[in-house]
């Protein structure tokens, strides 16, 4: 990892068309101006993170793994409960349809 | 009432005041905009999370409570407001929203949750985000197993 020192209002360039400028620098926390081409994707990590999960997410429902994951949570393989009574109540027949026909 | 083709759950009939609003999509996914939350007696506490738009796209997602009691959860002012809630509070979970964790499922490793983001929805007014809590720990790969039962799988 290359590792530089900057101050406020110094930046950096990585290629020729992006620019990192360091905007604020308090404790603990930077404020940074990133100039890019518009079609550089610019993301905080955790959104990446995010989107990288939901994309794994999206890929891996099948009627099995459906299964195995509920088998696992009942047989308490899985340290996830229900939600309890100060948990997410969804009120009866309110949010979620029955499925299927 | 409007019907809805799709890959797992077959055809499924809902009704309109039952679609939730994802206005701004899920990261990856963000021109994903109407989903329906879709409990199955058979297969609580799951919920799933499936996308009116695309019939192949449906989230396994559990209550973060479930998972993680005392999760904290905190909206920032534009999130609130995307949500339709007063801003000038935190929600209560269970009365004002729901909170689920988007679960993985992949082959080759053990399903986690992601707590890093959850997926808050306000129901009453049926909008829903997904929230990436920037100044959380919470990981986006929490292990649904426990270490002991890895070992004993692998």
């Amino acid at each position: 990892m290359l590792v530089i020192r900057r101050r406020v209002g110094q930046s950096v360039f990585i290629g020729e068309d992006v620019e990192i400028e360091i905007l604020d620098a308090g404790p603990g926390k930077v404020k940074l101006g990133i100039t890019a081409p518009r079609e550089i994707l610019v993301l905080r990590n955790e959104i990446r993170f995010t989107r990288e999960e939901n994309l794994v997410a999206a890929q891996g429902v099948t009627p099995e793994a459906v299964q195995n994951l509920v088998a696992r949570i009942r047989s308490g393989a899985s340290p996830v409960r229900g939600a309890g009574p100060n948990g997410n109540k969804l009120a009866d027949g309110e949010i979620l349809p029955e499925s299927g026909p | 009432m409007p019907e809805f083709q799709t890959r797992y759950f077959e055809q499924i009939t809902y009704l309109p005041e039952s679609v939730i609003e994802f206005p701004l999509g899920l990261p990856g996914f963000e021109n994903e905009r109407r989903f329906l939350l879709v409990e199955q007696e058979l297969n609580k506490p799951i919920v799933f999370l499936q996308s009116l738009s695309r019939p192949e796209l449906c989230f396994i997602t559990v209550p973060v409570q479930g998972i993680l009691p005392g999760y904290e959860l905190t909206l920032s002012a534009e999130e609130l407001h995307t949500l339709d809630l007063a801003e000038d509070r935190q929600p209560v979970v269970g009365e004002d929203v729901l909170h689920l964790a988007v679960v993985s499922l992949a082959e080759e490793r053990p399903p986690t949750a992601n707590l890093l983001a959850p997926v808050v929805i306000n129901w009453r007014k049926r909008l829903a985000i997904q929230s990436v809590q920037t100044d959380s720990s919470y990981s986006h790969q929490h292990p649904l197993l426990t270490r002991d039962l890895e070992l004993q799988c692998s």
